[in-house]
Parts: structure tokens; C-alpha cells; sequence
């Protein structure tokens, strides 16, 4: 049985936790990656607007991955800090390595390595792992998703 | 040994060769239809035709008339990237059509695609292809392998194709003969893929998509105000400014080669596949003077995502991705472009501290905020944390403009960059909420510099400023200082160092030194350097002295050659192009010259 409880609250601390982290990375010049400026210029080219319109499509994003650590935990019947860890890993994993770098497919504002002159996208690819944004973005990237799923394999309960 | 000038008849000058490119990389074709330079997938990525600095062995794709045959014409087609060279043969001539498909997006087209065609009249002519691609620093021949009318060259992470119509059989290293009629010219495409799946374009569609592209680049020049002069130069200079421009970041490299030497025989070799933030910011000021709004916007969102690790501090230059160079790197056994080594790959010079850059950076966003395109609030940040930084530290000695590697001093160029900067700054503050604790130490230390110029700065035997504290040299830099509005444009000062630097760095007609020959701590001297020549149309201009600006930018454009591609440097005597070619700091100061002189002939001239 799913934690619905647990998903719907602890889902929205761990991505705020995960953001968070992701934010403070970039603060402390670790990497350029920026994720709500990145999916919130999807819908405006304002910096500052995109940052809160993607902070919010972030916590979205945030809960639907939540639902799938939830599912795992139920299917196990168990529900641990390293069992979140695990998950956390793979989720970045497949962070880094698909969804980034797919994002120059949906965004108009992110430029592809095709881009042309015609291009009006003024976002520079992530490219593999992010690495575009600096050489720390992985490492950056892999703590703040080992603490979501921690944070997720902590406070849900199996079910 | 080294060439000298006298004995480089069997050596393509370097201001011969013609740029064709994809915004994404760029290949130089010179005037024998050799392809001596082409790095992939980017300007910045491992050479694949490199015999321009690396000697026979080097890589070329040559494609030309195989007798005897005398280059007749060699021109753009008009306001296109795509380069014709045509020869007189033997009772004909043939054209050579060269360009690269920079518009793939949403199409499945290689991402780098270099289409090239040669056209016979009058009569059927012998021609020669010579394919020969060697990859990277060893230089590594291809495992090649024919696939139905095409033939494959893969190294490891590197594949390329090649095709000719009608159908050649191509081998790697060993010149091809055949026979060009008129009515069937001969079309060759080579498609590149990195890291990914290679894509094949049959020979007639890579055609017709270089003709797609060249449609869409005519109108990208029809968007051109009209209104400058000599506007077919100032075009081209735009185009290879944006060709020059790496399309998926914005980045804009100051040109796509390394280590052509700014002196035969000399150490003065650099690598220039990189991105200064002083270009980008010359660049806004070129592209918003003619209407190219949206160029200038993404040289400022490059600026801000390149920066955004190191802000409030600006790095003095990136490579294609925001990241620093690695430092530089001797390439082993490269000979270099006329036997001059070495041929360095990285550039050390992001190591240095520059503060001009920051005034550059800061007077391109007042550009912007001036042609009413308004400055989001995290640019105003980055700015106003720029000036921040140049308010603390322009006290401090740095490498200067010129990037000398001989030891930091104060020099005057950076002084009067850091007085912009903060200048800049209040102008941008003074239409924003800035607390004013901020702006009032702002204004304090731009008048603390302008205090400290004209203190230490000016020399009054030589009734010039000077090139730094302390110091009788002159530098031609300060050209700029009309520009700025530290003091009056027609102050007996500015008109003091203008003379000054005319007499004392005069090069021959419109062409200067950069500073006294030599005298950067290392051996060897250099030439003229462009950029200066068309400050000083811009110093002339805003001084009113507008006919002789014209007549000197008259005479600079015909240095340009057939082709109005400039390299960084020229050779006052036998007016040789030397340095990395072509170089976009020449390109962009060619463009604000001609906004100079167009604001100067206008009934009321807009000064800034």
C-alpha cells in the first residue's frame, strides 16, 4: 500500500531539500547549473520570472519522481535511508545522463550542439552529465539527489 | 629555418585564404582550393585538415584545376558565406564553389557539412582532388573503407564521409584526376560526425541546402541598416563576426585558428580559439549600430552564463562552454605557418588579471540599456557586481589590454576602462533602484580615477597621456579616449595624444604599432595592429576631424583585399597579413569605425 500521506507531503520537502542544495551549488560557484531558470524559460525568457515558474514546475516534477520511490518502497514493504539512497542514485543517473541533455529538445530557449544562426535559443546546452556548466555539476548534482532520496527513504513509510 | 617574407612565394599569405563556415566551426580555403584548416565538431575541437600550421603532412582537401591555371577572381557570392575561386585553364575556366551548411536544426543533415563544386565553362578541364584528412595533434591517418560511392573514414570517436557527383574513387592521400565538362560539374560532400551516428547527405542535397542557407544569409544581411559607409565592408565584417560566433552558446572566438605568428620567426604564436568577453562587448556596440538587436542580446546572455562561476570577478577569457583553457600547450613536431613555431594550443592569458574588460562588459549594457532594450534584473546584478569589483581593486597593477606577459603595471588603458566601467554603471543606476550608499562610492572612485589619470597619467613633454604610470611609451589603445566622455572630446589633452600616438607609433599611412614594437618582455618585434588603425578613425571621427577619418577608413578597407577579411596584424612594408585570421577584433572595431564616420556625417551627430 502506497504512503499517499507521506508521498503528498515528504515528496514536496525533499524536492524543496533537492532545490535547495542545487541552489546553494550554484551560490558557492560549484556549478552553473541552474534547474528552475532551465525548465522555467520553457514558458518565459525573464531570468527571475523563469527562476519562479520553474521552481514550481520543479516541485511537480519533484512529486512525480516521489510517487515512483513511493511505489518502490511499497513493493518492497520496505522503506530505509540507503533503500532511498539506491533510488536516489539511479534517479540521478537517469537525471544526468537523459533528462538534462533532453532538454535542448523541449525547451525553445536552450540551444542545441545543431544550432545555427537562425537559433534564437540563448541557453547554452547542459551537454552529457551537465558538464557545460562546470566541471563540479555532476558531483553537485549526485549530492542533492542522495539527499531527496534519503530524505524520501527516511520519512515514507513502506506501506 | 624560418620563411622570411622574401622567400614565401611557394606559401599562401595568410590574408589569401577564405573563411567559409557553420557558425560552429570554420575551414580556410586558400587560392589553390586547398582546405588547410577545418577543426571538428567546433572551432575549438582537434583539426582534421590542419597542413596551415602543420606542415605537408598536416591534412588538406584540395579541389582545383589539375594543369597550370591562374586565379582570375576569388569573391562571396554577394552578401553569403559562400566563397567562389575561379581560374583561367587552358581554354576554359573553372569555378570553385565552397561553403558549409551552418542551418541543420530540425532536418536530418550532419551537423558539420562541407560542400564543395566545381564548375567548368568553355571547355572541359582536368582537374585534381586531393583528399587527405589526418586527425588531431599525432596527425592520424584514417581506417578508410568504401561504402557503395562513398567512402568512410572513421578514428575513434571521429567519422567522416566523402561523395563526389558524378562519383569519384576517392583514396586518402593519393590525388584523383578527372575531367570537368560544362554541362556536369562536379559536386563533393564531406560530412562529419562526432560522438554520434554519422549522417550521409548525398552530394545534390548538400547543394541544395548550402543554397537554402545562402538564401537565408542574403537575408540576414538585407537586415543591415543601409546607412553606413562602405557598407559592402561593414557587411562582410558582420558576417564573419556572427560565422565567428559559436551558435549553440553564443560564445564568439577571436578567430578560429591558433598560432599563425604575429611575426615570421618570432614566439608570438597564440592560440585564439576562444572567447573574450572585450570581443562580445565590442561586438554589442557593432551589431545594435545596425539594427542586429537580437545578435547583441546573445553575446550579453553568453557574458552572463559564461560568468556566472566566477562573478563578481570577470575571467579574461573561456572557451566555447564558459569553462577556462586549458593552459598553453606546444604541439610536438608541428613546423607552423611558414616554418615559424611553435604551435600552441591553450592560452595562458587566463591566467592574468585584466581590469578593461570589466569597462568594456559595462559599456556594452549601457549600449543595450540606451537602445531601449531594458536590462533584466539578474544582468543589472552581474553589472553592478562588476562594478563593485572595479571600484575596489582598480588601484591595482594588471596584464593590460595587450595581455603582456612581461609583469603587471598600471596601465592607463585599464584606468580609463575602470573609470567606464563605473561610469557605465551610475548612467544604467540612474534608471533603476540602486541604493545610493552603492551608487555614491560608485561616483567617489570614478572621480578618484579621473583624478588619478590626469595626475599620473599624462606626460607633459610629450602633451600625451601615456601607456602606463610612470612611463614615456605610448599606447595605441588610447584611441579610445573620445569615446568615453572622461573629459572633452576636443581637449587639447585627447588632441595631444592623438598627435602623440600618430608620430610616435605610425606604422606608414593608416597603419599604427600597438605599442612601441617589441616592447611586451618578449623577444622579436610585431606589425601594425589593426584594430588600433580603426580606433583611430574612431578618435578622428568623434574629434571632427571627419574627412581625414573617412579617407583613412578608405584606405584600411582596401587592405582588406578581395575578400574584406582581416587578420590581427599587417605588415607595414609589404603589407602582409600576419596573426590568427581572421580575427573578429579587427572585424568589430571595422564596424564601429564605420558607425563613427556615419554618426559624423549625420546633420546632428549622436555622440554616446
Amino acid at each position: 500500500m502506497v504512503d499517499w500521506a507521506g508521498w503528498a507531503l515528504f515528496g514536496v520537502v525533499a524536492t524543496v531539500l533537492l532545490t535547495c542544495i542545487m541552489i546553494a551549488a550554484q551560490m558557492t560557484g560549484l556549478t552553473r547549473l541552474d534547474l528552475p531558470l532551465l525548465l522555467g524559460t520553457i514558458v518565459t525568457p525573464d531570468p527571475d520570472r523563469a527562476r519562479v515558474a520553474g521552481f514550481f514546475i520543479h516541485l511537480v516534477m519533484g512529486q512525480v519522481y516521489a510517487l515512483g520511490y513511493a511505489l518502490v518502497f511499497a513493493v518492497l514493504h520496505r522503506a530505509t535511508w540507503w533503500l532511498g539512497a539506491i533510488l536516489g542514485l539511479l534517479h540521478v543517473t537517469i537525471a544526468l545522463t537523459a533528462l538534462v541533455p533532453l532538454l535542448a529538445g523541449v525547451s525553445p530557449r536552450i540551444a542545441s550542439y545543431r544550432a545555427g544562426p537562425g537559433s534564437r535559443a540563448v541557453l547554452e546546452p547542459p551537454g552529457l552529465l551537465g558538464l557545460n556548466y562546470g566541471l563540479r555539476t555532476p558531483a553537485a548534482t549526485v549530492a542533492a539527489h542522495l539527499v531527496y532520496g534519503i530524505a524520501l527513504g527516511l520519512l515514507l513509510t513502506p506501506g | 629555418m624560418t620563411a622570411t617574407v622574401a622567400d614565401m612565394d611557394d606559401i599562401t599569405p595568410i590574408e589569401q585564404y577564405g573563411l567559409i563556415g557553420d557558425t560552429r566551426t570554420a575551414a580556410l580555403v586558400a587560392p589553390d582550393g586547398a582546405i588547410d584548416w577545418l577543426c571538428v565538431p567546433s572551432f575549438d575541437g582537434e583539426p582534421v585538415f590542419a597542413s596551415l600550421v602543420g606542415g605537408t603532412g598536416g591534412g588538406r582537401f584540395r579541389l582545383g584545376p589539375a594543369g597550370a591555371a591562374t586565379v582570375v577572381a576569388r569573391r562571396y557570392r554577394p552578401e553569403s558565406a559562400t566563397l567562389e575561386t575561379v581560374w583561367d585553364c587552358a581554354g576554359g575556366r573553372l569555378t570553385l564553389t565552397d561553403g558549409m551548411v551552418a542551418e541543420v536544426a530540425g532536418r536530418l543533415l550532419p551537423t558539420t557539412m562541407l560542400v564543395r563544386r566545381l564548375r567548368a565553362t568553355g571547355a572541359p578541364i582536368g582537374i585534381t582532388l586531393h583528399f587527405e584528412p589526418r586527425f588531431g595533434e599525432g596527425r592520424r591517418w584514417p581506417r578508410t573503407e568504401q561504402r557503395g560511392e562513398l567512402l568512410f573514414c572513421g578514428w575513434r570517436r571521429l567519422a567522416l564521409s566523402v561523395q563526389t557527383t558524378p562519383a569519384l574513387a576517392i583514396e586518402p592521400g593519393r590525388p584523383v584526376t578527372a575531367v570537368v565538362s560544362p554541362d556536369r560539374p562536379l559536386t563533393t560532400v564531406v560530412c562529419f560526425a562526432e560522438g554520434e551516428p554519422l549522417v550521409h547527405a548525398p552530394p545534390t542535397a548538400a547543394w541544395d541546402a548550402l543554397e537554402a542557407d545562402e538564401a537565408r544569409w542574403r537575408q540576414w544581411c538585407r537586415e543591415i541598416t543601409e546607412d553606413v559607409p562602405r557598407r559592402t565592408a561593414v557587411v562582410r565584417s558582420l558576417l564573419t563576426l556572427r560565422l565567428l560566433t559559436y551558435s549553440p552558446t553564443g560564445a564568439p572566438v577571436a578567430a578560429p585558428t591558433t598560432s599563425l605568428p604575429e611575426q615570421l620567426g618570432g614566439v608570438r604564436n597564440w592560440d585564439y580559439r576562444y572567447a573574450w568577453p572585450r570581443d562580445a562587448s565590442i561586438g554589442i556596440g557593432a551589431f545594435l549600430g545596425v539594427g542586429k538587436n537580437n545578435e547583441a542580446h546573445r553575446f550579453m546572455a553568453w557574458l552572463l552564463n559564461a560568468t556566472r562561476l566566477d562573478r563578481p570577478r570577470l575571467p579574461v577569457l573561456f572557451n566555447l562552454h564558459g569553462r577556462r583553457p586549458h593552459p598553453d600547450h606546444r604541439v610536438d613536431g608541428w613546423p607552423g605557418y611558414a616554418h615559424s613555431p611553435p604551435v600552441r594550443t591553450g592560452n595562458d592569458a587566463a591566467n592574468q588579471r585584466q581590469l578593461d574588460g570589466y569597462g568594456w562588459v559595462l559599456d556594452a549594457a549601457w549600449l543595450l540599456t540606451e537602445a531601449g532594450c531594458p536590462l533584466y534584473a539578474e544582468t543589472w546584478r552581474a553589472m553592478a557586481g562588476f562594478a563593485d569589483t572595479v571600484a575596489s581593486q582598480w588601484r591595482e597593477t594588471d596584464a593590460g589590454i595587450w595581455e603582456v606577459r612581461g609583469g603587471e603595471k598600471h596601465h592607463l588603458h585599464s584606468k580609463l576602462m575602470a573609470w567606464l566601467a563605473l561610469d557605465r554603471a551610475l548612467r544604467i543606476a540612474a534608471g533603476r533602484r540602486t541604493a545610493p550608499r552603492r551608487t555614491g562610492r560608485w561616483r567617489q572612485q570614478r572621480d578618484a580615477i579621473a583624478a588619478d589619470i590626469r595626475a599620473r597619467g599624462f606626460d607633459r613633454d610629450l602633451g600625451s597621456y601615456t601607456r602606463s604610470y610612470g612611463s614615456r611609451d605610448l599606447d595605441a589603445a588610447l584611441l579610445i579616449l573620445p569615446l568615453l566622455g572622461i573629459e572633452p572630446a576636443d581637449s587639447r589633452r585627447i588632441e595631444g595624444t592623438i598627435k602623440a600616438i600618430r608620430r610616435l607609433l605610425g606604422a606608414g599611412g593608416p597603419l599604427l604599432y600597438r605599442y612601441p614594437p617589441g616592447d611586451d618582455g618578449l623577444p622579436g618585434a610585431e606589425s601594425a595592429f589593426i584594430a588600433c588603425s580603426f580606433w583611430l578613425v574612431q578618435a578622428l571621427a568623434r574629434t571632427g576631424q571627419r574627412g581625414e577619418a573617412l579617407s583613412l577608413f578608405d584606405e584600411l578597407v582596401d587592405l582588406g583585399g578581395p575578400l574584406g577579411l582581416y587578420p590581427e596584424e599587417i605588415d607595414p612594408v609589404s603589407h602582409r597579413g600576419l596573426g590568427n585570421f581572421p580575427q573578429a577584433l579587427s572585424h568589430a572595431t571595422l564596424v564601429q569605425a564605420a558607425l563613427a564616420l556615419r554618426d559624423a556625417y549625420r546633420p546632428d551627430p549622436a555622440h554616446r
